[in-house]
């Protein structure tokens, strides 16, 4: 639903997160407080993009972000290992495997390319 | 003074975060032991989480001082912009004055989400309830001033300012970087009118000279007198990491060598780099002066002051105007 | 017709009646843009709102560096020897060519809207009839200016909207500013001298009665929709750029101050 253009009556806080390049996600800056949509994207274009340091800005009520820091859902206690990279140390089993085979490490083989 | 019980938070608590001292179901000392560990052990305080309430007022009354500051510290120079002597140097003061009134915005609007709304704040300042930093009390005489003020006063802040960068409290710590990367300007501007300046007519190196002699007492003072580390309660709670000498001594030792590359004098016999403990040594500033001015019985504090309560008062209309629902047209 | 003579002795470089025309045409440019950054930089520090304060002086920056760049066309084509800070700052009052609206102080906030969205609108259309200029310099320089008056125009329309729609207090202001600054607004589009030779050499797309009118047009129906009374035409035409107030003589010993007080130094 789009921000209401019409002011308020409220000065708020509008949340400002910025792109600094072509590529680059966008990054929290700050807040600017604004009574409307139109002020708050004017000051946040003079607070966060006046000396031509950001490409792209999004402006946001705070009070229209859902915010979520809820340990039990973001760092429940169970092992998920499985999901990440540092769930899968072989380093051992390749050392055996080696032995077996009788094979050397290979290099990193970086090509010609 | 902020009255440390009218601060309630104005942002809602962050539900059962991992961090102990976010737990409503503790009570409150087991709260306090646990967020004073977490600070004390480098871990970092956001908006939202639950703060004893001497932390919370510790940290607004220094966001609260140095927001006050940046206020305060446009007038000096403000006058200047008018007077400037070439367009190139218009634009740079006039954007430096620029910045200061958004950095007065930062930390307004840090020391806001800590739960004092940004009106009550300057409505203390222009009351002479809270303070402002002692350089922002005296007169500029001179185009000369505006050189010197921009290079080494903005350079005494911001190493203070760097080191605030790693401020236990994350919002504050985050303005700081973006507060550092915008000074690094005024510094260099600063730097150059002076540099100018020293390489012109004898008149304008004399000019220069001679505010340097008027703003070394006031620089000396800016960081304040020693403190004991130990007693330090904004070191405690690592809102700052550096004591005002530490701070002190940081500012001699890069701008001093700079200050004499250039051919100019300090009015203080003493100042000096002991080799033996590679520390400066100078005649100790004069803090009976300094309480006085940050009291606001500095050459300038009441005129200033009264300046912003004309300049509020005479604006105020806007503020309401801003807050106005359209209506048809009359 | 309009009186330049105090002037003439700034075109001795200027060859026929294109380049003075031409010359001419760049120093007005110029010196409302200077004027005008002069007064809004004033706000800087001191603006209603911080958030305010920082946009003004935003917009007052920019038209110091677009008084700036149009310094620097006019030094070129003239050659004299000047600088663009020499043209800036080196004349005496009566040497300015700024239109008679800029001569009206910053005021309060009302009146620099006003005084802003009469300036702002009347020079995009003067910079709609550039846009296709002869005088590639100035093409090039004309297509990014108007790049930045978009933000330019956004901000003081929404202003203009604000005030005329709070009722009471803030469009009390605004009248009173709107209806002291209206008979000098068309200043800013007023005949200049030379513009035949402007005209003639595709300078100038149309004349300046014709942009004018164009902007009258624009004005009055914009007024009308907020219930704002129209623009009343424009008092004393032949002085429109060559009779200066006190207000901006008084600013012009505040930018000279400093720069006067040591001739020919490096600041």
């Amino acid at each position: 639903m789009a921000a209401a253009k019409t002011p308020t009556g409220v000065l708020e806080p509008w949340e400002v997160f910025r792109q600094e390049k072509d590529g680059d996600p966008m990054r929290h800056g700050g807040s600017v407080m604004a009574p409307d949509a139109t002020l708050a994207v004017h000051y946040a274009r003079e607070m966060y993009g006046r000396r031509q340091e950001s490409v792209h800005l999004w402006v946001i009520r705070r009070a229209d972000i859902h915010d979520l820091a809820d340990p039990d859902l973001l760092q429940p206690p169970l092992d998920r290992s499985f999901k990440k990279p540092g769930g899968y140390v072989m380093r051992e089993k390749l050392a055996a495997a080696r032995e077996v085979s009788g094979q050397q490490k290979p290099r990193a083989n970086k090509g010609t390319r | 003074m902020t009255d440390p019980l009218a601060l309630d938070p104005v942002l809602p608590a962050r539900e059962r975060s991992q961090l102990p001292f976010n737990d409503e179901a503790l009570d409150h000392d087991e709260r306090y032991r646990h967020f004073e560990a977490h600070v004390t052990g480098g871990g970092k305080v956001e908006a939202t989480d639950w703060m004893p309430d001497e932390y919370r007022t510790q940290v607004l009354r220094f966001v609260e001082m140095h927001a006050n500051s940046e206020l305060m510290g446009v007038l000096p120079e403000r006058e200047w912009i008018m007077r400037a002597p070439t367009l190139r140097r218009k634009l740079a003061l006039t954007a430096k004055v620029q910045d200061e009134v958004g950095h007065a915005q930062l930390l307004y609007r840090v020391a806001e989400d800590l739960g004092k709304p940004r009106d009550a704040m300057i409505q203390d300042l222009l009351d002479g309830k809270t303070k402002f930093h002692n350089v922002f009390h005296y007169p500029t005489k001179s185009w000369a001033d505006i050189g010197i003020i921009a290079w080494l006063v903005d350079a005494a802040a911001i190493v203070a300012q760097q080191a605030l960068r790693d401020s236990s409290y994350a919002p504050y710590a985050r303005t700081m970087r973006k507060i550092c990367w915008e000074e690094s300007v005024h510094i260099m501007h600063g730097r150059d009118v002076v540099v100018t300046m020293v390489t012109g007519t004898p008149a304008q190196r004399a000019s220069i000279q001679e505010a340097l002699d008027r703003w070394w007492g006031p620089l000396m003072q800016m960081h304040g007198p020693r403190s004991d580390r130990s007693k330090d309660r904004d070191i405690h709670w690592k809102i700052k990491a550096k004591t005002s000498e530490e701070l002190r001594q940081e500012f001699l030792g890069i701008y001093v060598p700079r200050i004499w590359e250039l051919g100019l004098t300090l009015p203080d016999p003493n100042l000096g780099l002991d080799p033996a403990t590679g520390e400066w040594r100078y005649t100790e500033p004069d803090w009976n002066e300094l309480r006085t001015v940050v009291t606001n019985h500095g050459p300038k504090s009441e005129e200033r002051l009264q300046f912003r309560r004309d300049n509020w008062a005479a604006t105020q209309w806007v503020r309401d105007a801003i807050l106005a629902s359209p209506r048809a047209a009359a | 017709m309009t009186e330049f003579g105090p002037l003439a002795m700034d075109f001795t470089g200027a060859g026929d009646g294109r380049e003075r025309a031409l010359a001419l045409l760049l120093l007005s440019m110029a010196d409302d843009e200077f004027v005008i950054g002069f007064s809004d930089s004033e706000w800087t520090g001191i603006g209603p709102i911080l958030e305010e304060d920082v946009a003004i002086s935003s917009l007052a920056q920019d038209e110091l560096g677009h008084a700036q760049a149009l310094y620097r066309l006019f030094v070129e084509l003239v050659g004299d020897g000047r600088d663009a800070d020499a043209v800036a700052y080196d004349r005496p009052p009566e040497g300015y060519l700024h239109a008679r609206l800029l001569d009206h102080g910053r005021g309060d906030w009302a009146a620099t809207i006003a005084r802003r969205y009469l300036y702002e609108t009347a020079d995009a259309a003067r910079l709609e009839a550039l846009a296709e200029t002869s005088f590639e310099p100035l093409r090039d320089l004309v297509a990014k200016i108007r790049r930045e008056e978009r933000y330019h125009l956004m901000h003081v329309e929404t202003w203009l909207d604000r005030l005329a729609k709070a009722g009471g207090e803030p469009r009390r202001r605004l009248t009173a500013a709107l209806e002291a600054m209206g008979p000098d607004a068309g200043t800013v589009l007023a005949l200049l001298p030379g513009e035949p030779a402007l005209l003639r050499h595709g300078i100038l797309a149309e004349p300046f009665a014709a942009i004018e009118s164009t902007w009258r047009a624009r004005i009055d129906g914009a007024f009308g929709r907020l219930g704002l009374p129209a623009l009343p035409p424009t008092r004393d035409p032949q002085t429109a750029r060559t009779r200066h107030s006190e207000t901006f003589r008084a600013l012009h010993r505040e930018f000279t101050m400093v720069r006067g007080s040591e001739v020919a130094a490096s600041w």
